[in-house]
């Protein structure tokens, strides 16, 4: 299941504990109005690595990523990059990919690609240069002479991507990268940004599939409502869950899923079931209890998903939460 | 620099290669070389030669009568000032009419003549008895009374011819005669700094009339074009992209200049289209080569047309950075054209006075100034003081709402789908100083 997760870099991590990393956030908070999108937010990207910010729709991703990018400022809280005060020279050292395509349709893709790489500073001949190289790559260079509004859906993402890393920047950040892709395609980009971690560069991606970032990640934040629910490298976010999960799969009496004692929860996928041991159960005792009912042909002991550590971390504190964080959005509007 | 520079060049090229571009281009002249020629044309069409009677008991009075109507065109200083319209009866009068003399005022005479006219055998005649002499009355009958211009040139010839009979009568000779009746014509003179320049009031008024409707169409045409790609930024999320290279200052300065600089080719190539076919035409109409524009006038309206049309382009721009949708932003479209039809309603009071103390304040009004200013420059230059103040203010107003645009703009992308109220607009732009 996780076989494509690229190792984990454990020397790295160590090696810049401590010195800020490339993007630093503290208590940023960010409001329209009276809603707030971010919320006492604090996080911290390690060079070199794919960071995946996680959450449903409306937790504030989108703000914070655009407020790591200097499109919009933050109401409290610092946010340093490179070991600096964000401030505007550091722009060109961003690629940005905006959730929704950015580009101008009539403007021809090879043109397009100059005007943004342009923009951040390179001459024109090198940016013609890197342009027809990556189109190479994703196969594109058959459309260069095109108009964008010619282009399909993915095939405008890729432009935009290609864009995106032209210049050549420290810091990539993406939203929802792989949203509209094919499955080919997602496999190209994900092989690119693996590719461009390591060789230094720091990715910070957002998105809600869970599988994706589970697959490409080393280090995560969860955000919900605006705030960091868990935070941190995804082996050390999984080992602090333990191996409490057990897949089944069977066939006959499942009469052994009701049982209290052992199962927390289950989750019914239709191939197997995945079940959450109750505090303190023992995999041997649920093995015995299952195989006296039905006949199996699957019990795995395994690492929770990070769909399941993302439901338990945002159904627990979510029952406290609102109560806590309303009145203070009230008070401050 | 370098970011503005690249967004002029982006929605320069933009524009200037669309086929709408091209077809405006070539448009425009032709429209307009069609709209000036048909009057004329039309003018010149219906005419065809006139066949006239002149009846008059005495032959020589008569013939008088003819030579001084066909020998009309060589006889310039009597009634040019009168009316243009006899402009075109003078051109080629031998060709025009033929006239004969009819030395038989009788009433059978007279009927026989109207029966000639209905039956379209001449085309009118002139009723010169004695009687009607006398009475200072004759008439002039044709089928149609189109004929305006050829009543009132032939008032005046007839005029001319009876003041020297009559002082012929007296026993002056025709020199006399002629020294007497020399009209005084007034000449208009313009005086600038000590120094004369001829040209009567109708072709100041042109270099206004022309100004105001280039600066119209070019609004018209490209502040259009303005709000609706920031609107497509704005909607397309392009600005997100941008905003990550650019800020939203150079983004809209890039954007206003580049847009101008299209606007300007434009008006470019019309100017060249115009020199090019128009000019050898129009210098053979007296009226246009008296129309000498002084260097500084011409300066003044290239300093005024760019300025105003930046000014109203912000003003569009920051029209698309408030809406969302187009149909919104056409509705507040009100906003800029009506301080361009309002400085259009004061011109008249502008150019009748342009030392009034309303009229020197109103040209001040950035809004009004590109037409009001101009208006003034063009009549009567006004003291130095007052057009260093007006440009200071307009460039200030530019630059004002340029920032102003830039701040909503940028924060613009944060709204979809409704359009924020004054008081919003108003917290954007204080919170987007940062």
């Amino acid at each position: 299941m996780a076989s494509t997760r690229p190792p984990a870099l454990p020397s790295s991590s160590t090696q810049h504990s401590g010195a800020g990393g490339t993007v630093q956030l503290t208590s940023v908070r960010k409001c329209y109005g009276d809603f707030v999108a971010v919320d006492n937010l604090s996080l911290s990207i390690k060079p070199g690595r794919i960071y995946g910010l996680l959450g449903p729709n409306g937790a504030g991703k989108t703000s914070t990523l655009r407020m790591i990018i200097g499109i919009i400022v933050p109401d409290s809280g610092q946010i340093s990059v490179f070991g600096e005060t964000l401030k505007l020279a550091h722009k060109d050292r961003f690629g940005y990919l905006p959730e929704e395509r950015g580009l101008y349709k009539k403007m021809k893709v090879l043109e397009h690609l100059l005007l943004l790489a342009q923009l951040k500073g390179l001459s024109s001949h090198e940016a013609l240069k890197r342009a027809r190289s990556w189109c190479e790559r994703f196969e594109l260079s058959a459309w260069t002479g095109k108009k964008v509004e010619e282009l399909s859906k993915g095939m405008q993402q890729k432009v935009q991507f290609i864009g995106a890393v032209l210049h050549d920047p420290e810091l990539i950040v993406m939203d929802e990268p792989f949203s509209g892709l094919d499955p080919a395609s997602t496999v190209v980009l994900k092989d690119v940004l693996l590719e461009l971690a390591k060789s230094g560069k720091t990715i910070l991606l957002s998105t809600h599939g869970m599988d994706q970032a589970e697959k490409l990640c080393h280090s995560i934040c969860l955000v919900n409502h605006g705030r960091a629910v868990l935070e941190g490298d995804l082996s050390q976010i999984k080992a602090g869950y333990g191996k409490c999960n057990v897949q089944i799969k069977y066939d006959g009496d499942a009469r052994f899923l009701q049982e209290s004692r052992l199962v927390q929860s289950f989750n019914d996928y239709g191939n197997y079931v995945e079940v959450r041991l109750a505090p303190g159960a023992d995999t041997q005792e649920l093995l015995k209890l299952a195989s006296a009912g039905a006949r199996l042909s699957k019990f795995e002991v395994m690492e929770p998903s990070l769909e399941e550590i993302f439901i338990d971390a945002v159904s627990k504190p979510a029952v406290s939460k609102p109560a806590v964080s309303q009145p203070t959005v009230k008070s401050n509007a | 620099m370098r970011n503005i520079w690249l967004i002029i060049r982006r929605e320069y090229l933009e524009r200037v290669r669309t086929r709408s571009f091209l077809i405006l281009t070539l448009l425009v002249p032709g429209i307009m070389t069609v709209v000036m020629m048909l009057p004329a044309k039309l003018a010149t069409m219906g005419e065809k030669t006139q066949r006239l009677v002149v009846v008059t008991s005495t032959p020589q009075f008569g013939e008088m009568v003819r030579q001084r109507f066909l020998s009309a065109s060589t006889d310039t200083d009597e009634d040019e000032e009168e009316s243009p319209d006899t402009n075109a009866a003078k051109k080629k009068p031998d060709e025009e009419y033929s006239i004969d003399v009819d030395a038989n005022p009788t009433e059978a005479e007279r009927a026989v003549l109207r029966d000639k006219v209905t039956s379209q055998a001449i085309d009118g005649y002139l009723w010169l008895s004695d009687e009607a002499i006398a009475s200072g009355k004759v008439t002039w009958a044709s089928r149609n009374m189109a004929g305006f211009g050829e009543r009132s040139h032939l008032s005046a010839i007839l005029n001319r011819i009876l003041q020297y009979q009559r002082l012929s009568a007296n026993g002056l000779n025709t020199d006399q005669a002629e020294r007497l009746l020399k009209p005084v014509k007034v000449e208009a003179v313009r005086l600038e700094r000590g120094r004369e320049s001829k040209g009567g009031g109708g072709g100041k008024f042109l270099e206004v009339v022309v100004m105001v409707m280039l600066l119209y169409m070019a609004v018209l045409l490209y502040g259009i074009s303005v709000m609706r790609s920031v609107l497509e930024e704005k909607n397309s999320r392009i600005l997100e992209v941008l905003l990550s290279s650019a800020t939203s200052t150079e983004l809209m300065t890039g954007k206003l200049l580049g847009v101008g600089a299209v606007g300007l080719t434009q008006i470019l190539v019309w100017v060249v289209i115009a020199g090019v076919f128009a000019l050898p035409a129009m210098a053979m109409q007296p009226s246009f080569s008296e129309l000498q524009i002084p260097l500084g006038v011409l300066l003044a309206f290239a300093i005024f047309f760019l300025l105003g049309y930046l000014l109203y382009s912000t003003m569009y721009a920051t029209i698309g950075a408030i809406t969302t949708t187009e149909q919104e932003g056409q509705q507040l479209q009100f906003f800029v054209v009506i301080p361009l039809v309002l400085s259009v309603f004061m011109l008249a009071p502008v150019v009748r006075s342009p030392d009034a103390p309303l009229v020197v304040w109103l040209s001040m009004v950035p809004f009004f100034a590109p037409v009001l200013m101009y208006a003034r420059i063009v009549v009567q230059t006004p003291p130095l003081w007052q057009i260093a103040l007006c440009l200071a203010l307009l460039i200030a107003t530019i630059a004002g709402l340029l920032v102003l645009c830039a701040r909503i703009y940028r924060i613009g992308i944060l709204i979809y789908g409704k359009r924020p109220n004054l008081p919003e607009i108003l917290k954007w732009v204080k919170y987007a100083k940062a």
